[in-house]
């Protein structure tokens, strides 16, 4: 991400394809992110790019329909108890840093290796760290579905905060009081990832669950508030440089405001494991995705050598699975929500008939 | 008459709007000092539907119990911590029309012989069912008005909850529940409507919007007000969308204890027992 001051920027003409694209992609966007606290990002820059917008507008106009869809859903989850502003402010502050910090090595990384070896960095940052935390985040989901869906909260955050290193803070609706200082690195890698590959919440929810004590309710309602803060800031910066194409955003926006109600709703209904699922789900199959693109990279600087077909295949494929990752993130949440209203109305049913068949003496 | 002093010392609160029970009143009706049992009405509108209070009367009257009226206004309650005149002109609205509506209740009662109090509150119906519950004694059930949906109930209130079901209520039901939802659906419309005539301000021009929106320095503003406006509009219509599709958060319902049932079945109207 660098300043293109003094260029020209070309803006795409719009036609009804694009229109339809963007607000679907942003409908199912916005469900995700409602129900796990973020996503929908990374796919909506590339996709825009796909159209042929220019990267940066395409970030900038991502970026400026991100903060009030956070907004949004922050406020709605807030109304059912979910989202802890205090945290979620502490945390958006050390974030500001990391972004600072994430933005300073795409610079270098861009000087030294050139774009080949930005885009590499970037590719291999997402496969890395979404298997890892993801692998983690589903394999944790897996266990509380097996023990019986109670979620506990993780050894490592109960011994943090058992740790009293002043300052100690005391967040009431996440149920926590831990020093300050651990909250830090966890604002600060949501920050630094968010500045690399525009997705912080992958790191920020499951560091406020594992590292702070968490439950999955809470840290993905209050990374909208993270969310919110680090959007906010940053479309400023884009959009004082004009690079906000205000039109796509404005049709994402459509569509995720829709998405990101329902997928707020959601999580009332489901077990709150279920987060983790999602969230696990859309990490690792984007992991895969973005692993398809490394041979591209490694290709233009020299490291392999591979055909164009293939590499073209690669990178269709890679596109692909990563819409397929989201497709899969919004199918089950649908899915466990349709199940858990359904069994909602059949209990309501057996209770009405057991009543009716009640003979009142 | 501990219990009725105890009640009325309890019951002093400029909110609630309760009107106590006084001694001279319980002497001058020569009853005994002990505290009657009595049947709690709840409703979300500031008056009782007609058929509901009508039927919780001449019930209170055939057990001989007396009478509670409660008025909710959930949607007043706030939960923050941002203090509001505006809120507090609506409920004053709100707890005025409840107190002239119950006048009228309250000559039907009188002369029937029947005690009545009455309660407005700005909480939740399970929150209001159960605090009520604790300060006022003897409260054997709830009579739910048509206006409160059975997700309301939870298993947090601890006494059974009747509504009422019948050729007339039922008519009564579906009246309310019409005129609620054809509230939410015109509002919905007109969010839609708000929301369409933003986006084709902005699209019909996109020339002009775009020149002046990307042109950086202080014109970030433009794009940065605008999605707020739209958020606020578009975002409150897609809230209220999904509302009168019926997708709204559900309160998880926990098994009930094992209802007392303190009313027999009659042709019409039957009391329903909400699970």
């Amino acid at each position: 991400m660098h300043d293109i001051a003094g260029e020209a920027v070309q803006f795409i003409d719009l036609n009804t394809m694009n229109i339809l694209f963007l607000f679907v992609v942003g409908f199912i966007g916005g469900l995700v992110s409602g129900f796990i606290g973020s996503g929908g990002a990374f796919v909506l820059t590339p996709g825009m790019m796909s159209l042929g917008v220019v990267g940066t507008v395409a970030v900038a106009s991502n970026m400026c329909h991100k903060f009030p869809k956070a907004m949004v859903g922050a406020y709605k989850r807030f109304k059912y108890g979910q989202v802890d502003i205090k945290l979620g402010l502490v945390i958006a502050a050390s974030a500001g840093l990391g972004v600072w910090v994430g933005i300073k090595i795409q610079e270098m990384i861009l000087a030294a290796w050139g774009q080949a070896g930005s885009n590499l960095y970037v590719s291999l940052s997402f496969v890395v760290i979404l298997v890892v935390v993801g692998g983690y985040v589903f394999y944790d989901a897996y266990k509380t579905q097996k023990t019986g869906g109670e979620e506990k909260v993780s050894s490592l955050a109960l011994w943090l905060q058992k740790i009293e290193l002043w300052p100690m803070m005391t967040f009431k609706t996440a149920n926590i009081r831990i020093s300050m200082w651990f909250t830090l690195p966890i604002g600060f890698a949501t920050g630094m990832l968010a500045a690399t590959i525009a997705v912080g919440g992958f790191i920020g929810v499951p560091g406020m669950i594992y590292v702070l004590g968490a439950s999955g309710l809470v840290a993905s309602a209050t990374e909208l508030v993270v969310a919110f803060v680090m959007g906010f800031f940053g479309t400023i910066k884009w959009a004082m440089h004009g690079m906000v194409d205000i039109r796509l955003t404005l049709i994402i926006l459509a569509g995720s405001l829709i998405g990101v109600q329902l997928g707020a709703i959601g999580t009332t209904y489901v077990k709150e494991h279920m987060i983790k699922v999602v969230m696990g789900t859309i990490m690792i199959i984007v992991a895969v995705s973005r692993a398809l693109a490394v041979p591209q990279y490694l290709k233009e600087l020299g490291f392999i050598s591979m055909s164009p077909t293939t590499l073209n295949i690669l990178s269709k494929a890679s596109f692909v699975i990563m819409c397929l990752a989201l497709a899969v993130g919004s199918f089950i949440i649908l899915g466990a929500m349709w199940k858990a209203k359904r069994a909602e109305s059949a209990a309501k049913k057996a209770a009405d008939y057991s009543l009716a068949e009640e003979s009142y003496g | 008459m501990k219990d009725q002093k105890n009640k009325t010392n309890e019951v002093v609160e400029n909110e609630a709007g309760m009107v106590p029970f006084s001694m001279s009143q319980a002497a001058a009706d020569g009853r005994s000092s002990q505290v009657k049992r009595k049947i709690l009405v709840v409703g979300k509108e500031h008056a009782f539907t007609p058929g509901v209070i009508d039927y919780a009367v001449s019930l209170a009257q055939r057990l001989g119990y007396d009478l509670v009226g409660m008025n909710l206004k959930p949607a007043l309650e706030q939960p923050g911590k941002f203090f509001s005149p505006y809120n507090q002109h609506l409920r004053a609205k709100f707890t005025k029309q409840a107190r002239e509506a119950w006048e009228k209740t309250k000559t039907g009662l009188q002369q029937q012989g029947i005690r009545g109090e009455h309660v407005v509150r700005f909480n939740d119906v399970a929150k209001a069912v159960k605090d009520l519950n604790q300060r006022v004694k003897r409260i054997d059930f709830v009579i739910a008005d048509v206006g409160i949906n059975s997700e309301e109930i939870t298993g947090e209130i601890p006494l059974p909850v009747f509504s009422i079901s019948g050729y007339e209520g039922e008519q009564v039901m579906a009246q309310e529940q019409e005129r609620s939802s054809s509230r939410l659906v015109g509002k919905t419309i007109a969010l839609g409507l708000g929301s369409v005539a933003i986006y084709a301000a902005v699209f019909w021009n996109s020339g002009s919007v775009m020149q002046y929106f990307t042109k950086g320095g202080w014109f970030a503003a433009l794009p940065v007000a605008t999605v707020f406006l739209v958020s606020f509009v578009h975002g409150a219509f897609a809230s209220n969308l999904w509302s009168c599709l019926g997708i709204e958060a559900t309160k998880k319902v926990q098994p009930r204890v094992a209802p007392r049932p303190a009313a027999r079945k009659r042709p019409r109207p039957q009391l329903r027992l909400n699970a």
